[in-house]
């Protein structure tokens, strides 16, 4: 095989890799920004944290939300909103660190996070 | 989680492992497993009743119905490379719901291995009974659709993978229904036409799930993760540490040739059940 076809497998491979890897890390993330409380699940987005500040804004304290189920779930708006504001930019802070990090690999092993051996 | 090994796979061995990951990964120390006299003999020697102690604290142990084992007989693989027919036994995975002790159950296959807290969520959760029809494949670009329905034209497949229940009335009737089918499975499977000989539980509990929804399809709600699965096709790398694996997986145009992927932090299935013993050590360690 010519060294430029191999060079394309080899870049096509990296591709493979990256982006597998890529959606992994979207379902990471999107995994721990789910959160239970009082026997409902919220998906910790920008509308949901948005919604909750306009309520305490607002000043209301205990109120009932819709949960991913929308099923209604009594939160007490304060709580709620502290938990769900600190988890968010947690993860994604880690996000924004692993996907940089990925960014920068430009060989397989890099992306996988692993030395030149495969160790 | 029920553990019965046949001549080859070493389930409770799965189970005793996927139990550590538990306890490290969600904290959770009741943990209850299935077995029979000869899959604890067999750990008993190789891994020590000490350290199967250490990571299950309740053991049941029950006799196996053998007709039932010479009847229900799978294919395994083990990569594209290699493959057997074994017996799968998993006749009493619907006795979980009178074998349970606690009042809150996360019912899991050994395979399933815990690599997050994510399950924690289901603890005090409003829905009685939760289980996933959803899932993804961990290559994204790898699709089977035989897996979404019991046959082209049937009804939503749930997976039995992976069940939260609470011990509430409805549940129970629930569970009735899957040992109805487990028991009648020749009717069920004129009525609801799933394919091959086989028995399995994502059948009856989709079946189940399909009744007890007043014959409504997807009527029982998902869990709150998605159900991540390989496919028996794909190798296990290594173990890099508790929460984190790396993965050959298949290409789907390109039978025999993979490409690695690191999981990490989420739950996954994992179908080759010879990838996970081979790296059990590994595992145990890290």
């Amino acid at each position: 095989m010519s060294t430029r076809l191999t060079k394309a497998l080899e870049f096509a491979n990296y591709r493979t890799t990256l982006n597998n890897q890529q959606s992994q890390l979207k379902a990471k993330t999107q995994s721990l920004l789910s959160y239970s409380i009082n026997g409902g699940t919220f998906t910790i987005d920008l509308t949901l944290i948005t919604f909750c500040k306009h309520l305490i804004d607002d000043g209301q304290t205990d109120v009932v939300l819709l949960d991913i189920y929308n099923n209604p779930i009594k939160v007490n708006v304060e709580t709620f909103y502290e938990e769900i504001y600190s988890r968010y930019f947690e993860v994604t802070n880690d996000y924004y660190v692993e996907y940089e990090k990925l960014r920068k690999a430009r060989k397989v092993h890099k992306v996988l996070d692993l030395n030149e051996e495969g160790k | 989680m029920f553990a019965h090994n046949n001549e080859e796979i070493d389930y409770l061995r799965l189970a005793i492992l996927n139990a550590k990951l538990i306890q490290k990964n969600t904290g959770i120390k009741n943990i209850t497993v299935v077995t029979d006299p000869h899959s604890l003999k067999h750990n008993e020697k190789t891994l020590g009743k000490k350290f199967i102690k250490s990571a299950i604290n309740n053991l049941i142990v029950v006799e196996k119905d053998k007709k039932f084992k010479q009847k229900n007989i799978r294919l395994y693989k083990d990569t594209s490379h290699a493959s057997k027919y074994l017996p799968f036994y998993n006749v009493n995975r619907c006795d979980a719901y009178d074998i349970s002790p606690y009042d809150e159950t996360i019912l899991l296959d050994a395979d399933y291995l815990i690599l997050s807290d994510t399950l924690n969520h289901c603890w005090g959760h409003n829905n009685e009974l939760m289980m996933n029809w959803k899932f993804q494949d961990i290559m994204y670009e790898r699709k089977d659709p035989t897996l979404d329905r019991l046959y082209d034209m049937g009804i939503t497949m749930y997976w039995a993978t992976v069940v939260y229940f609470r011990k509430t009335e409805y549940v129970e009737s629930f569970f009735n229904i899957v040992k109805h089918v487990r028991n009648n499975p020749q009717y069920y499977k004129d009525l609801y036409k799933w394919q091959g000989t086989l028995y399995r539980n994502d059948y009856s509990f989709s079946i189940a799930a399909h009744m007890m929804s007043g014959f409504v399809d997807k009527g029982i709600p998902q869990l709150p993760t998605t159900l991540y699965k390989s496919f028996d096709t794909d190798d296990i790398h290594s173990a890099v540490d508790k929460n984190t694996i790396i993965m050959y997986l298949e290409k789907p145009r390109s039978p025999g040739d993979f490409m690695l992927t690191k999981w990490q932090g989420i739950d996954l299935h994992i179908m080759n059940k010879w990838a996970i013993n081979r790296i059990s050590e590994e595992l145990l360690d890290a």
